[in-house]
């Protein structure tokens, strides 16, 4: 399905990012995977880049190695996430600022790095993959809700400027998926995610194909008349 | 050498590589007084935007180091380093390193 397109996967270490970087994987694209881990898939056609999202140098920098070694990018899906769930009040500063960085910062400086290779290649996918906590804002999640919320509108911003040089910019609202990130929590917030899970339309966590699926949707070539766009997943709107 | 002869070609390069994507009857030949920005301007915003990119990645390869044409010192002059051609190329020779100005000389 992606023979001969070149992908760009943050976050592709682990998680959902390792899902979405395997699939491309599996249906023959090239994969540029970004993380702040030295991982590698054992697969001739993934690079991998290590790289602090959280520092616009360290992005810019291997976006000129990037820039040198691939002709071209295709699609870029902005996976890589960190979350503290923690009431507002105790929220420590660190963890704050880190979600703003990676979350919203790193996702801007990346997409506009890899906005200026599609447009030398006429065309490109940029895909967000956003939250649920964008718009059901539980309580303990003020930063991750904003940044998620924030790459929705980033997105929506960038289609604009980016059309005119046929990149599409779209934003997936995932909710809760069997990811490193979610077994991370604590018990208690584990509970929480239970019953906002068992409130949704669709009361079940989401599976990786759920994902793949609008992945797959936003990055065909068939949706260059789709952009700005937040597809929710489970019912969420 | 870096000289404004050499940066003005480069300005000059960039410009015509953008210009020759546009449809034919809105292509022209730019020049040292060709506007890029503001009353008069012969292309439009985004073509600009596509413009200062192409001439940082360039310049920062030229002159191996980074050049910002967007930072605060380019916004906050009185007259804007992009309103020409020679302007512009005026405004980079006093951005560019000066070590490598005369190392280059």
């Amino acid at each position: 399905m992606y023979q001969g397109k070149t992908v760009l996967v943050t976050g592709a270490s682990r998680g959902l990012g390792n899902i979405i970087a395997n699939h491309f994987l599996r249906n023959n694209a090239i994969v540029i995977g970004l993380s702040k881990s030295d991982y590698t898939f054992n697969h001739e056609s993934y690079h991998h880049f290590t790289i602090d999202l959280s520092d616009p140098g360290s992005i810019t920098t291997s976006f000129r190695e990037i820039g040198k070694k691939f002709p071209k990018l295709d699609i870029v899906v902005n996976n890589a996430a960190v979350l503290t769930s923690q009431y507002s009040m105790i929220m420590p500063v660190k963890n704050a600022v880190d979600m703003v960085n990676v979350n919203l910062l790193g996702t801007f400086f990346v997409s506009r790095e890899c906005a200026k290779l599609m447009r030398k290649g006429g065309k490109g996918r940029i895909i967000n993959i956003g939250s649920m906590a964008a718009t059901l804002e539980p309580m303990g999640d003020s930063i991750y809700a904003a940044t998620k919320a924030g790459i929705q509108t980033l997105a929506n911003v960038m289609a604009k400027e980016f059309a005119s040089m046929n990149v599409t910019c779209n934003t997936i609202g995932i909710t809760a998926i069997d990811t490193d990130m979610l077994r991370s929590h604590t018990p208690s917030a584990q509970e929480k995610i239970k019953e906002i899970i068992s409130n949704l339309p669709v009361p079940r966590k989401a599976e990786a194909d759920d994902v793949l699926n609008v992945v797959d949707f936003f990055a065909s070539d068939r949706s260059s008349y789709i952009t700005a766009q937040i597809i929710y997943l489970g019912g969420i709107n | 050498m870096v000289s404004q002869e050499k940066v003005t070609r480069l300005i000059l390069k960039v410009l015509k590589d953008l210009i020759d994507t546009f449809p034919e009857s809105e292509q022209f030949v730019p020049n040292e007084k060709t506007v890029l920005f503001g009353q008069g301007a012969t292309i439009d915003s985004l073509t600009l935007v596509s413009f200062v990119v192409d001439l940082e990645a360039l310049l920062t390869e030229e002159f191996t180091q980074d050049i910002s044409l967007t930072d605060d010192r380019a916004m906050t002059r009185a007259k804007s380093p992009f309103d020409t051609v020679l302007n512009l190329a005026e405004y980079i020779l006093e951005i560019v390193d000066p070590a490598l100005i005369k190392s280059n000389a």
